[in-house]
């Protein structure tokens, strides 16, 4: 299988994916936005159904829209601070239906490559997606290294962000206009539906595998690596949809992890 | 020269009045608390001085420099930090030494120096041991701590703290109380702190704010007759 240009560019992108995945992952549940993510690729998938509808490049339609969303996601966090839930909930099922019934009026004639978008295409990736993720995985890793330490503050607290002259409205647009580019460029190929998942999903594990917060992006780093390459040649061998093979084989890690914590508070407790 | 000067300030949520009528400074150099009965929104006025809430009328300004003419840095710390972020993944260390990355380049990795004052801040709150603990695995008592720990590593010239001491034991407080005197008396820091002990701390203050209903109002509104000098106030001692 490796020496098929269709799966080494799947690799490519699994092993791009994995690096930038685990740092918006974190990022995102700490701020409670993991749902964010979920928000987006259904608001991508609106700018996918757009961009054929009207003609313009969809690629191109997705990153403004999903943009354009990213930056009102953080205006209704702010007016919703208590109930944030809202804003995803309008803007997820919004962006659902805006998706259907632009689909709806380009007569079914998209209806192939709307179930690419939807469920995602990873021996489908062509160079050009491979350029763009290798430049916004560059942009990532130099902007993480850059502003690892007040995203870090932010991300403790946004008062205590505030107080220390952070400009935190600001990096918060900034987050999510990021996190939209990236969901708007991994969506085509890990498909809308399970696109949240790569992302949240190496995070959500290593935090409970390691006490610091660097340690928790390099074990992230690992998993995503370990997750997408095993989900990736396992889809390969037995036929399934990679997107779906990968995001179950993340769910077992995250059981195996669960498990072990929870043997080894055991050990620890009997110890006491 | 005033750190906070609060010129006649009113708050209203929504359209109800909370505050009315405060004024007040706190300078360098001076430890000023704020007291008032539960619900009288104590927090909300420390909240419009530091810019998180904006005044319905009046001024609030803190200023841009300290006495030395270096920007002025503001050490906060909210109420009820035990229930922050209890799955943050981070090291009680890690957390403490956020509070001085403001001070360098973003780039900048710890020196000595900050290195050095961090363990200072740890031990000064007696939490130097834990520090390779995951703060999500502190009691409520620590957490108040270490985020105490992070603002003494911050090295502010103003800290605003809300409540600080809930949790510590009478000496724990005793000890916490005698080591902001000392940062105000010795170093010149501004010093505004909400408390419920009003009895324990006004020994060390240089002014006493208390927030009082105004009877004249139908809504639960809060204002201040006047800043008052504490009865009796240990000097140099500390």
């Amino acid at each position: 299988m490796f020496f098929y240009g269709f799966m080494q560019r799947a690799f490519q992108a699994s092993f791009l994916i994995s690096l930038i995945a685990p740092i918006l992952g974190l990022f995102l549940i700490l701020r409670r936005q993991s749902l964010m993510a979920d928000t987006l690729s259904h608001v991508s998938l609106a700018g996918v159904a757009l961009g054929m509808l009207i003609g313009v490049d969809p690629t191109i339609m997705n990153l403004l829209v999903v943009m354009g969303v990213a930056i009102l996601l953080e205006y209704l966090r702010i007016i919703y601070r208590t109930y944030s839930e809202i804003s995803i909930a309008i803007l997820m099922s919004g962006g659902m239906a805006v998706a259907l019934v632009l689909m709806g009026l380009s007569n079914g004639g998209t209806t192939v490559s709307i179930d690419q978008f939807l469920f995602g295409s990873i021996v489908t990736i062509s160079q050009q997606q491979i350029w763009m993720l290798l430049f916004l995985t560059i942009t990532i890793v130099l902007l993480y290294i850059i502003f690892r330490k007040p995203m870090y503050i932010l991300t403790f607290d946004e008062e205590t962000a505030f107080t220390a002259g952070l400009p935190i409205k600001v990096m918060s647009i900034l987050f999510n206009v990021l996190t939209g580019v990236t969901i708007a460029v991994i969506m085509p190929i890990v498909g809308a539906l399970l696109v949240s998942a790569i992302i949240v999903l190496p995070a959500a594990i290593s935090m409970r595998l390691s006490k610091s917060f660097t340690g928790v992006i390099l074990i992230g780093i690992l998993i995503a690596i370990f997750g997408m390459i095993t989900g990736l040649m396992s889809s390969y061998q037995f036929g399934t949809p990679p997107g779906a093979t990968v995001t179950l084989i993340f769910i077992a890690v995250f059981i195996v992890t669960l498990g072990y914590n929870h043997i080894k508070s055991k050990i620890q407790s009997n110890k006491r | 020269m005033h750190y906070i000067e609060v010129e006649d300030l009113a708050f209203h949520y929504e359209n109800e009045p909370v505050l009315d009528n405060i004024s007040f400074e706190v300078n360098s150099g001076e430890f000023v608390m704020l007291t008032g009965e539960n619900g009288a929104a104590k927090t909300t006025l420390l909240r419009n001085i530091l810019g998180l809430l904006k005044p319905t009328k009046g001024n609030v300004q803190i200023s841009k420099k300290n006495r030395w003419g270096t920007n002025l840095v503001v050490g906060y710390v909210p109420q009820q930090v035990a229930s922050f972020n209890a799955g943050f993944p981070s090291t009680v260390l890690e957390l403490v030494q956020s509070g001085r990355y403001p001070r360098g380049k973003w780039f900048k990795q710890l020196d000595k120096e900050d290195k050095e004052h961090v363990r200072r801040s740890l031990e000064s709150v007696g939490m130097w041991d834990v520090r390779h603990k995951r703060v999500g695995e502190l009691s409520g008592g620590q957490k108040q701590r270490i985020s105490l720990a992070r603002v003494f590593a911050t090295d502010p010239d103003l800290f605003v703290l809300d409540e600080p001491t809930t949790g510590m034991d009478v000496k724990a407080r005793e000890e916490f109380y005698k080591l902001l005197r000392h940062n105000s008396e010795a170093h010149g820091k501004g010093i505004l702190m909400v408390t419920h002990d009003h009895d324990e701390l006004k020994q060390y203050v240089d002014k006493h704010i208390e927030l009082i209903r105004k009877e004249d109002s139908p809504w639960r509104c809060f204002s201040m007759d006047s800043c008052k000098e504490p009865s009796k106030h240990l000097s140099s001692s500390h």
